[in-house]
């Protein structure tokens, strides 16, 4: 390839982590305009370095870190990075995003992405200078937190290094444990668990080159542009309250999810809510690099502890529990976040224990619904995959099917992955979008709760407009990871395919426009699919729990909101048929064609077919 | 002020038996079933009197549901002040022992505000065949539960919500409609989520107003892009047309639920 376009270096750098050895390998032009960046990149490359059927935590899987275009320029929300694997949770892909200043470096190091292959001799931390790679024995640095991690690497090797560290619960192998940066997290799918079987602590990176784009004024003005609307009505509650103002608004409509799903209002929920708890709580409020919105807000902890509290952190360790203690969930996300835990499937796991312990299925009598104190001690026990903690960290599918008994029923799930906070029986064009989403339960990859929240059909009775909702939000999350912008600022964009076309044109001089942008969306998510069929997915693996098909939830207007396993059939078959899939959920051939995405069929990875 | 029809009243979620879709169902039909006989039979054997479309109207209906419901609540349609939990009184008073739920308002039998049971519809199509189209006749052969006023207001809700029984009060002249505009707005509890609870915003208080845009406009706030309502923790809306009755609760929140 010639010279790379604006804002890419058109190359990956393929690190040996058992040999301590590296090498670039290019990344054509056309896979990057196919693919963008982030997680549509990532896709690409796990489709290309994740050999067939490896198991998720075997040494020859691989992990990667993906950048994407507009890293490195001024426009907000941008300094993002996907962190990309086959799922210990799932057994599928799964793709996380995290945030600041990690990004930007890892870019800077003059490439698109970093594949860590094979595993370090010893628990290590990789240090990336450019192409210069160095893998260093980090035994001093296992067990520690990945934030304590983090200081003790800046301080050894110096402020310009950037860290992405894992904490204990990485190490350990817990199946939902996260790599961690400067406090924010690429939380789910168990990425730090696969980065701990690689004996990898941390990588270290540090900028060493520049990358530029292709219209810089052009690049200028529009971030001015969207800065100041940044700033607008759009983004006003990630400002205010932060993500933490749903929990209140959500329980009034019977979206909160509690009990481990068996309610979706939670009369604790006030103890819990931000406009009830910020007086006296709230610290500080912080940004990512290169955000103007801020949505990160600092609460106030036992013990003059401080944690950052957001929506899905509270509903997990709170209602989903049975827990209204505000002391007690931000000690416990406090602790998730010290342990490496992503905070939703530990939420999710020790929900449906604590209801398995209720029915008599674990004997655990000291894990109960609404009890703070068993709430920490089950969190500490994961981390350390110590007592019932060793059940708990393969995560409640592979849990409950050790269990048996009928707890796989109300094991909240899809694919291996805990749902996040939002009740399909009540949202239930979400109920599809966590259905049929490639990572699995997800509420990043499919926002499918906007169409139920819009008011434009009826939440609790899904049918076609629920279909068509899901499809057109889980396109945009698939833009917007790849370009990678923040999902906070979606808002703002009042025509979002267009003026995501101009803001890639910009940077990489394409001539991009929206029809193009939304078939490269379109492709992006059935690359995920095809991921997922090499690796042995079904469509039965498109489903949601038994317990939101036979289980209804009663609103307090009166009426009751049921899910059947034929309507969401019925949904599942007309979102198939929307995306182009056959009644199996396999890309047809036309829509292989149509989508460029033949390279992507075979069952062995695409190694150099393409490019 | 705006009066609500039938069409507008906004019971997302009031009966219990009876989906919504099926109430509205007989709405509709009763409606159609009305136009039909006025612009056919009317004209060509002359109009038969009230009792008679309403027979008429009541097969229609009935019809129309089929077997998607049990029981379907029929109204008239000039009953704007119907409230929800009128219907939920009438309906929910339908068990295994009865065909007809009948209340007795003002010294009169309401059965164009009634709940019937679907399987009527072959008794009511004999009569109508039989030209016997009095809604008494149905009854006679009917098990039918009679509630009187005091009755009907021994329901909680009902009592609270509509205790002089405005439910069942037709608007047949322009008085009519003048005396309706000059009722006081019901009173509906207002909550307010996220950033709109900000200080110093209420976060809960309450409001008269005849329309979901009568409340947003009460409480300063606009539903546009960036605001939605939920009506009773149930509907989600942007709708300023939406008519609304005391005892409704209204939450305004933030459009964008993302986190």
């Amino acid at each position: 390839m010639g010279m790379p376009p604006g804002g890419y270096f058109g190359t990956a750098l393929l690190v040996d982590l058992s040999t301590g050895s590296g090498r670039s390998e290019t990344i054509e032009e056309p896979v990057l305009r196919s693919y963008i960046g982030g997680a549509g990149l990532g896709t690409w490359l796990m489709h290309k370095y994740c050999p067939a059927r490896v198991e998720p935590l075997d040494p020859e899987a691989p992990l990667i870190f993906v950048f994407s275009p507009l890293v490195g320029t001024p426009l907000t929300t941008s300094a993002k990075f996907a962190v990309v694997a086959k799922s210990p949770l799932t057994g599928r892909l799964t793709d996380a995003l995290a945030s600041s200043h990690f990004a930007i470096a890892g870019k800077l190091t003059g490439h698109d992405a970093i594949v860590l292959q094979g595993a370090c001799q010893e628990p290590s931390v990789v240090v990336i200078d450019r192409d210069r790679i160095k893998v260093e024995p980090a035994l001093d640095l296992w067990g520690l937190s990945a934030a304590e991690a983090e200081a003790r690497l800046r301080d050894r090797h110096g402020p310009a290094w950037r860290v992405a560290a894992i904490g204990p619960a990485g190490e350990r192998g817990v199946r939902y444990a996260t790599i961690s940066h400067d406090g924010r997290h690429a939380g789910r799918g168990g990425l730090g668990a696969v980065m701990g079987s690689k004996w990898c602590k941390a990588i270290l990176v540090r900028a060493g080159t520049k990358v530029g784009s292709a219209d810089p004024a052009g690049v200028l003005a529009a971030a001015k542009g969207l800065r100041e609307r940044s700033f607008g009505a759009a983004t006003a509650k990630y400002r205010e309250l932060g993500t933490m103002a749903n929990l209140l608004a959500f329980n009034a409509i019977s979206t909160l999810p509690t009990r481990n799903f068996s309610a979706a209002r939670f009369e604790g929920a006030p103890a819990l809510g931000a406009e009830e708890i910020a007086d006296l709580r709230h610290v500080a409020r912080n940004s990512c690099a290169s955000c103007s919105i801020g949505c990160e807000h600092i609460y106030r902890g036992p013990g003059g502890t401080q944690a950052r509290m957001e929506y899905e952190n509270v509903f997990a360790l709170g209602p989903l529990c049975g827990v209204s203690d505000a002391d007690a969930v931000i000690a416990a996300s406090s602790r998730c976040d010290e342990l490496g835990l992503d905070t939703i499937s530990t939420g999710g796991t020790i929900a449906w224990a604590m209801e398995c312990v209720e029915k008599g299925l674990i004997d655990a009598p000291w894990l109960r619904f609404g009890d703070a104190e068993a709430l920490l001690r089950a969190i500490e026990e994961i981390g350390t995959r110590e007592g019932l903690g060793e059940l708990l960290a393969l995560g409640s599918r592979a849990a409950s099917e050790e269990v048996g008994r009928g707890s796989e029923a109300f094991a909240p799930h899809v694919k291996g992955l805990e749902l996040p906070g939002y009740e399909p029986r009540t949202l239930q064009a979400m109920a599809l979008g966590l259905a049929v989403n490639a990572r699995g339960a997800d509420h990043n990859r499919s926002g499918a709760y906007e169409a139920d929240l819009s008011g434009v059909h009826d939440r609790l009775v899904g049918g076609e407009p629920h279909v068509a909702g899901a499809i057109e939000t889980e396109n945009r999350a698939a833009v917007m990871d790849s370009l990678i912008l923040c999902k906070f600022l979606r808002g703002v964009f009042e025509d979002p395919f267009p003026e995501w076309a101009k803001l890639l044109e910009l940077v990489t001089g394409w001539d991009v426009d929206a029809d193009e942008l939304a078939v490269t969306a379109r492709r992006i998510v059935l690359a995920k699919r095809l991921f997922n069929l090499r690796e042995g997915w079904t469509r039965e693996e498109d489903w949601l729990p038994d317990r939101f098909l036979s289980e209804s939830l009663e609103l307090e207007s009166g009426r009751t909101a049921t899910l059947t396993a034929g309507r969401l059939t019925a949904m599942i078959d007309s979102y198939y048929r929307g995306r182009g899939l056959d009644e199996a959920g396999v890309p047809s051939p036309e829509t292989v064609s149509e989508l460029s995405l033949r390279g992507l069929t075979d069952s062995e990875p695409i190694g150099a077919k393409v490019g | 002020m705006q009066v609500r029809n039938e069409t507008q009243t906004g019971l997302t979620a009031e009966i219990r038996i009876v989906p919504l879709w099926a109430w509205a169902l007989a709405g509709i039909a009763f409606i159609i079933a009305q136009v039909f006989f006025n612009a056919v039979l009317g004209r060509h054997s002359g109009a038969p009197p009230a009792w008679g479309r309403a027979l008429m109207g009541l097969a229609a209906g009935l019809a129309a549901i089929g077997d998607r419901a049990e029981v379907a609540y029929v109204s008239s349609t000039d009953v704007p002040l119907l409230h929800p939990a009128f219907v939920r009184r009438v309906v929910g008073a339908l068990d295994d022992q009865v065909d007809v739920v009948l209340p007795e308002v003002g010294g009169f039998r309401q059965p164009l505000s009634a709940a019937y049971r679907i399987g009527l519809l072959s008794a009511v199509e004999e009569l109508i065949a039989a030209d016997r189209m009095r809604p008494a006749f149905l009854f006679e052969r009917s098990r039918v539960l009679h509630m009187g006023e005091a009755e009907l207001l021994l329901n909680g809700p009902l009592a609270r919500l509509d205790p002089a029984l405005a439910s069942v009060s037709n608007l047949n002249e322009p008085a009519d409609y003048e005396r309706a505009h000059a009722l006081p707005a019901p009173e509906v509890v207002v909550e307010r989520f996220g950033p709109l609870a900000k200080p110093p915003a209420a976060r809960r208080e309450t409001v008269r107003a005849w329309s979901l845009g009568g409340v947003a406009a009460a409480v300063g706030l606009t539903l546009d892009e960036h605001i939605v309502a939920a009506l009773n923790g149930d509907k989600i809306t942007r709708d300023v047309d939406l008519p609304l009755v005391s005892g409704d609760t209204v939450a305004f929140m933030v459009a964008d639920a993302g986190g």
